[in-house]
Order: structure tokens, then C-alpha cells, then sequence
């Protein structure tokens, strides 16, 4: 059950790491929510983050392990016009 | 409160992330040293009190360096493996068929289900729990997440048990943390805290304090090369609010049946509280 199949993308600027990217335990998934609004959140394979499409925010998967602090969270270009102001 | 010092409470969180980022590698060993490695002891007291089942779901707040988490994927390991010697006993006689069937089920899963969410806020203890988990063999049941306790990432009433093994007394706003553990446990979920305490012994009080001011930073010093974080230590265990307090707090947040168990009188003392 504990799969070791890779989130598929490339964390960027992580030369000298070991090429896999580590990613998130698949169980997790189930109780992470966003630590601000509580609400639940998406997992971006593409770029290993985890989003808040509601706040318009994300937060990364570094080594595996989810960064679930504000400070650490970007906030994600949208197409739609609407600007998102930073948290 | 930074240990004796006055700050705001940014700067304070600032200081006290850079403490552990400064001890995360001397961590355990800085442990065994200064509790002569009694600390060790503290733990297994601390598990078997929670004493989970098979299939429990824990978050172990502030759990860095895997301590508790291991101790209790231990507990749980060792109690489903009596589980199954006993259920095995009992199928002695069945039938060819049963016994296929009951291959098939897949019911021998050696955690029963169990699992451990370790959250902490500082990624360099994390690192080192990580580390230490795949070096003693640790990979089922068991995952980490960066977040705040006073702040937590997780969707409510999800666990059964939350832990906080030592970490409780470097939370900014201990208030808030108590708020997040009663949301994020399921209604009968246990509410556990591990913590150095307060002595009320007067002679046990001074050499406890002798030690601590005398020794400690020393030792921290020779070991971590860093006296000034073991000071922060030894500074914040005064700082902090005695067992009664403690419960009250604990009570505030909407627990139940709150009580505390002191160990070496009170040195260290277990807080439990339920939420019915």
C-alpha cells in the first residue's frame, strides 16, 4: 500500500539531489487542509505542491514533507484577470 | 518569555526556531546526556499510558526526532502481533476453505492500521526524525508534515490521539495550540501532553535547580557547542506553568477528565485530557 510511485514532476533547482522527487505519503492527503481557511487542498503533481485554489495559494513538498506554514506558501498566477494580493 | 528574557512574541518564535535548528543533530544525544537517559524512560511511560490500539490514528505534535512516533508504532506492532498469535490460536480447526479465505483478506497487516502523523514546525528536527526512520527501518504508518501547532494543517475531528511530547512549552501561544488539539481530535479522542514540570519539594527543587543552571548548559556546550540554547532550556522549563495551571488551560480548551500523573516529582508530568 505504501507506494513508492514518485509524484511525476521535477522539483526545480535541485541539482546535486538524487533525480526522484519525493513524493507526498498518499495517506496524507486525506487529512491535510490548508492551515488558514481549513479548507481542503489539491495536489499539483506538476510542480509538487499542495494548492489552495479557494485563497489562491500553495504550499510546497520539500523531501517529502509538506511545508504547512503560511511564511512558506506562494501564491499561484491564475489565468483569470483577477490579481491575487499577497498573503 | 524567551527563557528569562522579554520579547515579542515573533521575535520569541524566531529564537526558538533557531534553537532547535541549532540542536537538531545533537538532539538525542543531548537528551540521553542531560537525563542520564532517563528521558528515555519518560517516553515508554508516556506510550503505555496513551496505550493505543490496533488501527489508532495519532498526531504526534512537535514530534521532531520520531520519538514518540516510534515508541507507539512499537506499542501498536507488538500488540497486534499478540492479536494475531491469539486469533491464530483459535483457528486451529478450520476448514481448507476458511483458510484460504482468510489469506485472502488480508488481514494480517502487522500495524492493523495504525498510523502516526509527526508535525513539527522546524524543518531540521524533521530532517532528523526522517533520517533516523529509515535508518532504524521505519516506513509504514508513518508521515510527516511541516506545520504550527498553534495553527495546525489538519481537517477536524480526524485523530484519535494528539501528542505533545516536550514541545508544548516552546509554544508561543499555548492557548491556541490547546484549541487546535481539541479541533483536529475525533469527540472521545484523547488529548496527551508530556512536559517538564514543576517540584514542589523544597530540597529536591534546589538540587534539581543546581543541576539545571550548573550542569546543563555546560553539557551543552561540550556536546552542541551551544550553551546559549541549553540556557533557553533550562530557562523556559521555569517559565512555565506549573501542573495545576497547566490543567486548567487544558480544561479551558474544552477537555474532559483532565489530570495529571507527576513523574520524579514532578520533574516531568504527563497531562491527559479527553474531548467527549
Amino acid at each position: 500500500r505504501r507506494a513508492a510511485s514518485g509524484g511525476g514532476g521535477q522539483t526545480p533547482g535541485q541539482g546535486p539531489e538524487s533525480a526522484r522527487p519525493q513524493a507526498l505519503e498518499p495517506s496524507l492527503l486525506g487529512f491535510l487542509v490548508c492551515p488558514l481557511s481549513k479548507r481542503p487542498l489539491r495536489y499539483e503533481e506538476a510542480t509538487n505542491e499542495l494548492v489552495n485554489d479557494e485563497l489562491g495559494i500553495a504550499y510546497p513538498i520539500i523531501d517529502g514533507i509538506p511545508n504547512m506554514v503560511p511564511e512558506a506558501a506562494r501564491t499561484t498566477k491564475k489565468k483569470p484577470p483577477a490579481e491575487d494580493s499577497k498573503q | 518569555h524567551f527563557g528569562f528574557q522579554t520579547v515579542t512574541e515573533a521575535e520569541r518564535r524566531e529564537k526558538i526556531y533557531q534553537v532547535f535548528e541549532s540542536v537538531a543533530k545533537k538532539y538525542d544525544v543531548m537528551n540521553d546526556s542531560m537525563t542520564l537517559g532517563i528521558h528515555r524512560i519518560w517516553k515508554d511511560i508516556f506510550v503505555r499510558k496513551m496505550n493505543p490500539c490496533p488501527g489508532t490514528l495519532l498526531l504526534d505534535v512537535a514530534g521532531g526526532t520520531g520519538d514518540i512516533a516510534f515508541r507507539f508504532l512499537n506499542y501498536v506492532r507488538s500488540v497486534r502481533e499478540g492479536q494475531l498469535r491469539r486469533k491464530l490460536r483459535q483457528q486451529q480447526n478450520l476448514s481448507w476453505q476458511e483458510i484460504s479465505e482468510s489469506y485472502q483478506e488480508d488481514n494480517l497487516k502487522s500495524l492493523g492500521d495504525s498510523q502516526v502523523v509527526v508535525c513539527d514546525i522546524n524543518r531540521e528536527m524533521l530532517k532528523v526524525g526522517k533520517e533516523k526512520a529509515r535508518h532504524l527501518g521505519y516506513s509504514e504508518g508513518l508521515s510527516w508534515v511541516l506545520g504550527n501547532a498553534e495553527e495546525l494543517p489538519f481537517d477536524d475531528e480526524k485523530f484519535d490521539v494528539y501528542t505533545i511530547a516536550f514541545g508544548i512549552r516552546n509554544v508561543t501561544r499555548i492557548d491556541l495550540a490547546l484549541q487546535e488539539a481539541y479541533r483536529v481530535l475525533k469527540p472521545g479522542g484523547r488529548f496527551l501532553c508530556l512536559e517538564f514540570s514543576h517540584v514542589s519539594n523544597p530540597v529536591l527543587s534546589r538540587l534539581y535547580d543546581l543541576y539545571s543552571f550548573q550542569v546543563i548548559p555546560v553539557l551543552g556546550e561540550v556536546i552542541a557547542g551551544d550553551w546559549r540554547s541549553y540556557q533557553y532550556l533550562v530557562e523556559s522549563i521555569r517559565c512555565f506553568p506549573p501542573q495545576e495551571e497547566l490543567k486548567a488551560m487544558i480544561e479551558d480548551a474544552g477537555f474532559f477528565k483532565v489530570d495529571y500523573q507527576n513523574l520524579n516529582s514532578g520533574i516531568v508530568a504527563i497531562h491527559s485530557g479527553f474531548k467527549l
